[in-house]
């Protein structure tokens, strides 16, 4: 019978006791992993944050500058809204291509520059047609091609129908005390289907570069398919391979490597494949207007307003002056991420400390109550010749063994609950997560939980040391006539 | 049964000049005052008295449990007055064994590891200590109930355990502090009869103290102790028992039993505890 079978004996002799005291430490250091677990959520977050910001920004540059000379021209979708708090339906990055087709709504409500290439973004009207990036945008005639195709210092067009396929998801947004319910389009794929003629595939960029496997398209495909390495993995299908689309059947040709996080899920067709397949025969959702050079864009782009009110035009410098607006909100974006995290992180430190604070108490009184509950054991162990420091080490080991097992409840807690501490503790996160991607949930790493185990077991030896050490102390004479 | 190491009849304790003074606020409190006493090995004694004279301070400094103030307290030849704490538990451990008014048994370990709790330490390994403890739960007469805890035995039988747990280290002492005060009168002469049949058979010391006139008068040595000094000292009747020979059949008796082991005749006077 040694030390531990007996700590093991008196824990279990209370069960009442034991099995309330375990869950306080349990909950205690469940909540002291759930923290730090929440902390490093956060930083993820911020930091994929400002990394998808940063993507965006600089992809979005260069964009810019490869294509100077392209007019986008499509129609103002009917649903979207413009100002705060409309703007909804935005749909991951379905509404632009590789060529920053439009999904509309540069007319008001802010810049409405390149809403696909940031996924939507659900505060429309704040961020300035955001919101409409994606969605269907309204189909438009065909014959919009020709008129403009004739306007002078117009190198080419390219007619572009793009299609997105996805569940409709509804969720509530806050916003300046506002509450919107809003529907969005979580993406599964968009098709965006192009001319796949000589002129346009031989001279303009109207088709993916970065080839990753097979082949891109070619002039005249048809019933075949060029997909996102997303889109590969969505369909699990290689080249060569065949694709239900809307349930028609395509060949892979190829797969492409995305030039921004927007195209991740285009995949491309031949427009007149992507007209019949969508029940769009005549039909296009926008158009790429190659000017002949940078110095005629803008008066291409004029004589489009004129001709066609109804269009919106947007031109590389539009959205040049729009993407020093959106630098600037990623500047305010990224400043409140590091914000969130800095009052996150001092949160974080002063509820530690309470906890800590709180289980070493636990330990400590429920230690002390346990010796003076037990002094005549004591005395009589120290009569019959136990010495201080096994009657020390006695008490030091059933406090540490209670900690032990509350260590365990606790990282069992926290594996479940980790996220619902985390976010009732913790102030909320990192904002633009919506819009930006990157929301990390507070998970146990196997750090964090041989972090737990350790805390509770040093916890257990503070809470314990001086109760163990009163216990020591006690006279055997004293103990004999304690009652 | 391993006999004690002590040889029958040299001191086993000795105790000089002994005082015990307790501070209560400003006030000094002797409770033991010059005492001299010595104990020889194999001894049965009785320490009697009224409330506060001493008995249970004199116990505990013997016992190694107290510290005097002055005077010496010499057990088996060690000065234990001058030892340090680190120390003092060794003595407990090995010289002594403690029985207690209220039996003192830890009620969450059965009456075998309630004997083995004074062998941890001493470098025994578990079957031995396991041996030992049956062996003795056997000589208390509670064979078969080792596995029992506490509160499943009788007081007498906790008692029982309490004495058998007092002999694991085959100690030079048993300080049995009102062994018989917590029991009925069945029970308590059953462990009178116990601890006398123990001192006859087994030369284990005995130092006894108890209220009890009838339990003292069935040992050797009765000592009475009034403010803290030893002011009579008688003989019990436990002396007659240890040279006695059977009234009926002339052979020696080294028994505590009622008969005569030889001629199975009944032995002892009707003013005897055990006869009645």
């Amino acid at each position: 019978m040694g030390i531990v079978s007996r700590a093991v004996r008196n824990i279990s002799r209370r069960k009442i006791r034991a099995l309330l005291v375990i869950i306080a430490l349990g909950f205690s250091l469940a909540i002291m992993i759930s923290i730090p677990a929440g902390v490093l959520a956060n930083q993820k977050t911020a930091n994929t944050v400002a990394s998808n910001l940063s993507n965006i920004i600089s992809q979005t540059g260069a964009s810019i500058n490869q294509t100077l000379t392209q007019i986008d021209c499509s129609l103002t979708p009917s649903f979207s809204g413009f100002g705060f708090g409309n703007g909804s339906i935005p749909s991951g990055g379905s509404g632009s291509g590789h060529s920053f087709t439009f999904g509309g709504g540069s007319t008001s409500g802010g810049s409405g520059f390149t809403p696909g290439q940031f996924g939507g973004g659900t505060v429309g009207g704040y961020f300035g047609g955001g919101a409409i990036g994606g969605g269907q945008a309204s189909p438009m005639n065909e014959s919009l091609y020709t008129d403009i195709n004739s306007i002078s210092g117009v190198a080419a067009v390219e007619p572009i129908l793009q299609a997105s396929e996805g569940n409709n998801v509804t969720q509530n947004l806050n916003f300046n005390g506002y509450t919107r319910t809003i529907t969005t389009l979580d993406v599964t794929y968009t098709i965006e289907g192009v001319p796949l003629t000589a002129s346009l595939v031989d001279n303009y960029p109207i088709l993916p570069t970065n080839i990753t496997a097979g082949s891109n398209l070619q002039v005249g495909d048809s019933g075949v398919v060029l997909l996102s390495e997303n889109n590969s993995a969505y369909f699990g299908a290689g080249v060569g391979d065949s694709v239900t689309i809307l349930g028609q059947s395509f060949t892979v040709v190829g797969i492409y490597s995305p030039s921004s996080v927007a195209d991740t899920q285009t995949l491309y067709m031949n427009l007149s494949d992507a007209q019949a397949l969508t029940n769009n025969t005549g039909y296009i959702t926008s158009l790429t207007v190659f000017a002949q050079n940078s110095g005629v864009v803008s008066s291409v782009a004029s004589a489009i307003r004129t001709m066609h009110p109804e269009l919106t035009v947007t031109t590389a410098q539009d959205r040049e002056s729009a993407l020093s607006t959106e630098e600037s909100l990623y500047t305010t974006e990224l400043a409140s991420a590091n914000a969130s995290d800095s009052t996150t992180n001092s949160t974080a430190i002063e509820e530690i400390v309470v906890v800590v604070l709180a289980t070493s108490l636990i330990v400590l009184f429920v230690m002390l109550y346990t010796v003076k509950e037990r002094t005549k054991e004591i005395g009589t162990l120290k009569a019959i010749g136990f010495s201080n420091s096994t009657v020390m080490s006695q008490f030091m080991l059933e406090g540490i063994l209670l900690s032990m097992i509350a260590g365990v409840v606790g990282i069992a807690i926290g594996s479940i609950a980790a996220p619902t501490l985390a976010s009732v503790l913790l102030p909320s996160g990192v904002s633009g997560t919506t819009r930006f991607g990157g929301l990390a949930v507070a998970t146990l790493t196997p750090e964090l939980v041989l972090l737990g185990f350790g805390v509770a077991i040093l916890l257990g030896t503070l809470g314990s040391l001086y109760p163990a050490w009163r216990a020591a102390k006690i006279r055997p004479a004293e103990a004999m006539r304690y009652e | 049964m391993s006999k004690p190491l002590l040889q029958s009849g040299k001191p086993v304790l000795q105790l000089e000049n002994l005082s015990k003074t307790y501070t209560l606020g400003k006030r000094n409190v002797p409770a033991l005052s010059n005492l001299n006493l010595t104990v020889n090995a194999g001894e049965f004694v009785a320490i009697m008295g009224p409330s506060g004279s001493g008995k249970t301070t004199l116990l505990n400094v013997i016992g190694c449990i107290d510290k005097p103030t002055k005077g010496k307290v010499l057990l088996d030849g060690i000065n234990a007055s001058e030892l340090p704490e680190n120390q003092l538990y060794k003595i407990r451990r090995d010289k002594m064994g403690f029985v207690f008014q209220t039996f003192n048994l830890l009620p969450y370990l059965n009456a075998r590891e309630n004997v083995e709790l004074p062998m941890e330490g001493r470098g025994k390994s578990k079957s031995e200590q396991r041996k030992r403890a049956s062996e003795l739960l056997a000589m208390v007469g509670l064979s078969g109930r080792e596995e029992h805890r506490p509160q499943r035995l009788s007081a007498g039988e906790q008692q029982r355990v309490a004495i058998a747990r007092a002999l694991a280290n085959n100690p030079a002492i048993i300080l049995a502090d009102e062994p018989t005060g917590n029991l009925d009168s069945q029970n308590k002469q059953g462990i009178i009869k116990l601890l006398a049949n123990l001192n006859l058979t087994q030369g284990t010391t005995i130092i006894m103290v108890t209220h009890d006139s009838q339990a003292a008068r069935n040992t050797e040595r009765m000592l009475l102790l009034k403010d803290g000094k030893i002011v009579k000292e008688m003989q019990g009747l436990h002396l007659n028992k240890k040279n006695q020979t059977c009234p009926h059949c002339g052979s020696r008796i080294q028994t505590n039993d009622d008969t005569c082991p030889t001629c199975k005749k009944p032995i002892y006077a009707s003013d005897d505890l055990f006869s009645s």
